[in-house]
C-alpha cells in the first residue's frame, strides 16, 4: 500500500442553478490576461449540449484520454513515436474556433458618438485581432438550450438513446436541461502530464493538483490534445500552456478555491482523499463496467489503523490524515456512493465526482393540457425526464447501474424527509423505499445534511497544506523564508 | 661559446630550410596553376629566367599589385596582359614585398636547375579515348569517387545535359572550360592545383591524381561541343520540379494525417442549418 494524498471534489448537480458565478470568478482571477481570453478553467455546460469546447466529449475528433490497446495502457494522441513525426504539426488539436474567439465591444464608439438620427452601437471586436468580427460562437453559446437542433441534439452522450428518447428530450413542455459546471479534474492518472513531452507538467506530490510549471512549458501542446477534458489550454501570447491550479495559493492560505468559494448554489465541496497509488494501473486497465468500483476501491478508509499507519509511512502527516476523516468528498463518493466520476472510460481516474441531477417528472400532454405521467410524490428515477442512459453515457462509462443506485438513493432521502417533516408519508413506506435504495436513516440524515444545510466548514474541509514539508525536501524552510517575498515578477514568455 | 654558436647554426639552418620551404608552398597553391619555371606557358608566362628578362625590382612591384600596374599602363605589364588573353593576374592574398622578393629568389634557384620541380604536372600526352570520357564523366558525377577523398565536381558545378536538377550551381558551369583554359595542359595544370580561394581550400587536402585529371580534361573536352546551359530553362526546370514535389508531397501528408483534426464547431452548425434549411 502506497498511500497519498489528494484534494478532491464533489459537484452536487442536483443544487446548480446555472448561474456562472463560478466561471466570473475564476476569469476575474486567472484568466483576464492577454491569451487567456478564450480559456474558461471552469466553466458550466449545459446539457444536453455540445458544451467547451465543442463537442469536447467525443474522443473520435478530440482524441484525448487513455486508451487499452494490447492490454497496455496507451495515450490516444500522442506516443514517443508519435512526439518525434508530429513534431511540427499534431494532428489532433483543437484550433481556436472550436473554443470560440474571445470579443469585446467598441464602447467608445457607443459612448463618443455624435448626435444623430440612428442609434449608437458597441460593433464587436476580436480580442486576439482588434478586427470587428462576427460574433459566430461563445464559451456558452448553447446556455439553457435544451432541446436545440445544432446543439442539444449532438450531445455525444445521445449514444445508445433511441429515436423515442430523442424526440422526447426536445419535445415543447417537455424539454430538459441540467447543468454541468466543469474545471479540471485534478486526475490521478492524468493524460496532459503523460503525453508533455518536455516534463513541464506534474502532479503534486503533497496534495496532487495538476500544475503546469511555466518555466518548462514549451509549448508543444501535447497537453492541449491529450486532455480528454480539455482542460488544459495554450496561451498564444506567452507560447504556455496553463490549466487549472485549484487556485493552491488560496488553499495554502485556508481558503477554498475561488469557485468553490463563490457558488451560489453551494453545490461545491472539497476535502482529502487518500488514496493507494500502487493500484493505480491496475485500476486504469479495468474494463469499463468495473472501472467505477475499480476507480472507489483505490480510495483508502481514512479510519483504518492500517492505513493511518501507511500514511504516517509516506510522511503525510496527522494533520492531513485528520482532514481526510471529515472531507465530504468521502462520504459522498465512498460512503454513499451517490457522486460519480465524469467520463471514467478516459481512464484519466478523474477526482472531482458529480452528484447526479435528480430530473423533472415525466409529462404527457394532451391536446392542451399537460398531467404528470407518474402518480407518485416523488416520480420513478426510470421515468425522469433525462433518460437514464444518457446520465449513464456521462457518468457511468454508459452503464446504468451505479447511476440507478445513485438516484435512487437521493430520491429515497426525499422521501424519508417528506416522510419527517410534512408527513404526509407515511414513516412505513419511506423506511421501505430506503431499504430499497441500500440507505440507512443516519446515512439519509447525513446525507440531507451535508447537501442541504451544510455550512461553510462542511463543504470545504481544507487539510494545512504543509508546504514547509515539500519545502524541506529542497531548502530549510527557514531559510526558504528569508529569501523569498521580495524580488522580481518574471512574467512567462516564449522561448526558453 | 662554441656550442652556443653550433645550435644558433643550426636554428638558423633550420629556420632558412623551413622558410623555403614555405615559399615553395605558396608558391604551390598560388602560382603553379598559371605558370610553369621551364614548362612553356600556361595561362601565365613561363617564369624561366624571368629575373633576367626584367629587373626585380619591377616583378616585386608588380606581383603585389598586378592591376595597378596593367592600369597605370605600364607597357611590359600591358604586353604581357596581352599575351595572356586579357586574363589578368590576381592580387595573391598574403603577398608582400618580402613575399615576392622570396619568390622571386626561389625562381631564380630553379631557373639555374636543368629539371625545375615546377616545370608543370607530368600529365600523359595520349590522344583520349571514349573510356577517358566516360571515366570523367562519371567523375563529374560522382558515380566514380575520388582516390583522395575529394567532394566531386557535381556538388558545386554543372555541364550542360546533366539532366534533372543539373549539376550545383555554386560554382561556374563548365561547359566550356575547356575553351577559358587554353585547352588541355593549362586546364591540367590548373586542376593540379587549382587557384581560386574556394577550389584551393578544398582540394589541398585531397588533391586530383593525374589520371582523374586526364578524365576530367577529356570529359570537358567532350561537353565543348555542346552549348552552356541556358540560364531561365534551368530555373524554369527547377521551378516546375520543385512544383510537382511540393504537390507530391502535400498530398502525401493529406494521406498519411488523413485522420487529423478538423473543425468541429463550424462544420457541426453549418451541416445542422442545411438540414433544417435545405
Amino acid at each position: 500500500m502506497n498511500v497519498r494524498s489528494q484534494i478532491s471534489m464533489v459537484f452536487h448537480l442536483d443544487k446548480c442553478i446555472g448561474c456562472h458565478t463560478c466561471s466570473i470568478a475564476c476569469k476575474n482571477i486567472w484568466t483576464d490576461r492577454k491569451g487567456t481570453e478564450y480559456m474558461w478553467w471552469n466553466n458550466v455546460e449545459t446539457k444536453p449540449g455540445t458544451g467547451f469546447p465543442t463537442k469536447w466529449e467525443d474522443q473520435e475528433k478530440y482524441r484525448g484520454g487513455w486508451e487499452l490497446r494490447d492490454g497496455k495502457l496507451v495515450l490516444k494522441s500522442t506516443s514517443k513515436a508519435k512526439t518525434v513525426t508530429n513534431i511540427f504539426h499534431n494532428p489532433s488539436m483543437p484550433s481556436m474556433d472550436d473554443y470560440y474567439e474571445p470579443w469585446t465591444y467598441k464602447y467608445d464608439e457607443l459612448f463618443n458618438a455624435p448626435e444623430g438620427s440612428d442609434q449608437p452601437t458597441a460593433r464587436p471586436v476580436s480580442m486576439v485581432t482588434g478586427e470587428y468580427i462576427n460574433v459566430e460562437s461563445g464559451p456558452n453559446w448553447d446556455d439553457d438550450l435544451g432541446g436545440s437542433r445544432i446543439y442539444a441534439e449532438s450531445d455525444p452522450n445521445l449514444k445508445g438513446l433511441s429515436e423515442e428518447q430523442r424526440q422526447q428530450l426536445s419535445a415543447v413542455e417537455r424539454l430538459v436541461l441540467f447543468y454541468f459546471p466543469r474545471i479540471c479534474n485534478h486526475c490521478l492518472n492524468p493524460s496532459c502530464v503523460a503525453s508533455c513531452p518536455s516534463g513541464a507538467l506534474y502532479k503534486r506530490g503533497e496534495d496532487g493538483i495538476v500544475l503546469i510549471d511555466q518555466k518548462r512549458c514549451r509549448g508543444w501542446r501535447a497537453c492541449v490534445a491529450a486532455c480528454p477534458y480539455k482542460k488544459t489550454f495554450y496561451n498564444w501570447s506567452t507560447g504556455k500552456s496553463e490549466k487549472c491550479v485549484l487556485c493552491y495559493p488560496r488553499l495554502e492560505t485556508g481558503e477554498a478555491p475561488a469557485c468553490f468559494h463563490s457558488c451560489v448554489g453551494r453545490i461545491r465541496y472539497l476535502g482529502v482523499l487518500l488514496y493507494d497509488a500502487d493500484r493505480l494501473e491496475e485500476v486504469a486497465k479495468l474494463p469499463d463496467e468495473q472501472l467505477i468500483d475499480g476507480h472507489r476501491s483505490l480510495i483508502l478508509d481514512p479510519h483504518d489503523p492500517e492505513v493511518i499507519a501507511a500514511a504516517r509511512k509516506n510522511d503525510i502527516h496527522d494533520s492531513v490524515i485528520e482532514s481526510a476523516q471529515n472531507s465530504p468528498v468521502y462520504k459522498f463518493v465512498k460512503e454513499w456512493k451517490i457522486a460519480l466520476p465524469p467520463h471514467i472510460e478516459f481512464r484519466t481516474l478523474p477526482m472531482l465526482f458529480y452528484v447526479p441531477p435528480m430530473s423533472p417528472v415525466m409529462a404527457n400532454r394532451n391536446d392542451d393540457t399537460v398531467s404528470s405521467v407518474s402518480d407518485e410524490f416523488f416520480h420513478d428515477i426510470e421515468q425522469a425526464r433525462v433518460p437514464l442512459q444518457f446520465l449513464a453515457n456521462l457518468f457511468g462509462a454508459g452503464h446504468q447501474g451505479k447511476l440507478l443506485y445513485a438516484l435512487k438513493k437521493q430520491k429515497a432521502v426525499r422521501v424519508y424527509r417528506r416522510s419527517r417533516t410534512v408527513g404526509d408519508i407515511p414513516m412505513k413506506t419511506a423506511e421501505a423505499i430506503l431499504r430499497e435504495a441500500d440507505c440507512t436513516v443516519e446515512e439519509a440524515e447525513g446525507i440531507y445534511k451535508l447537501t442541504s444545510l451544510c455550512t461553510f466548514e462542511e463543504r470545504f474541509v481544507i487539510p494545512p497544506m504543509h508546504r514547509e514539508e515539500a519545502i524541506e525536501m529542497m531548502k530549510d524552510p527557514q531559510e526558504h523564508k528569508t529569501a523569498v517575498g521580495f524580488g522580481f515578477l518574471d512574467p512567462p514568455k516564449r522561448g526558453l | 661559446m662554441l656550442r652556443l654558436l653550433s645550435v644558433l647554426a643550426v636554428s638558423m639552418l633550420t629556420l632558412g630550410t623551413l622558410l623555403a620551404q614555405e615559399t615553395a608552398d605558396y608558391y604551390r597553391q598560388n602560382c603553379m596553376s598559371c605558370h610553369t619555371v621551364g614548362g612553356g606557358r600556361l595561362t601565365g608566362p613561363d617564369l624561366k629566367n624571368v629575373t633576367e628578362r626584367k629587373d626585380r625590382a619591377w616583378l616585386a612591384r608588380f606581383m603585389t599589385d598586378p592591376k595597378a600596374a596593367i592600369d597605370a599602363g605600364d607597357p611590359y605589364a600591358l604586353k604581357i596582359f596581352q599575351e595572356a588573353r586579357g586574363v589578368m593576374m590576381p592580387a595573391l592574398p598574403g603577398m608582400t614585398r618580402a613575399r615576392a622578393e622570396a619568390l622571386l629568389d626561389l625562381i631564380q634557384t630553379e631557373s639555374a636547375k636543368e629539371k625545375s620541380i615546377f616545370a608543370g604536372v607530368q600529365i600523359s600526352d595520349r590522344p583520349f579515348t571514349d573510356r577517358d570520357v566516360e571515366t570523367g564523366h562519371a567523375i563529374f558525377t560522382g558515380a566514380a569517387s575520388l582516390k583522395n577523398g575529394g567532394p566531386s565536381c557535381i556538388g558545386c558545378h554543372t555541364v550542360n545535359g546533366m539532366g534533372g536538377f543539373g549539376g550545383g550551381t555554386l560554382g561556374p558551369d563548365l561547359t566550356t572550360v575547356f575553351e577559358r583554359y587554353q585547352g588541355r595542359k593549362t586546364l591540367s595544370t590548373w586542376l593540379s592545383a587549382p587557384a581560386t580561394p574556394t577550389m584551393q581550400s578544398i582540394f589541398k587536402k585531397d588533391p586530383l591524381e593525374p589520371e582523374e585529371i586526364l578524365s576530367l580534361v577529356a570529359y570537358f573536352q567532350h561537353t565543348l561541343t555542346r552549348n552552356p546551359e541556358d540560364a531561365s530553362t534551368a530555373r524554369l526546370n527547377f521551378i516546375l520540379i520543385g512544383l510537382a514535389g511540393t504537390i507530391v508531397l502535400l498530398g502525401l501528408f493529406d494521406v498519411v494525417w488523413h485522420k487529423r483534426f478538423r473543425a468541429v464547431r463550424r462544420p457541426l452548425v453549418q451541416e445542422r442549418q442545411l438540414e433544417s434549411h435545405p
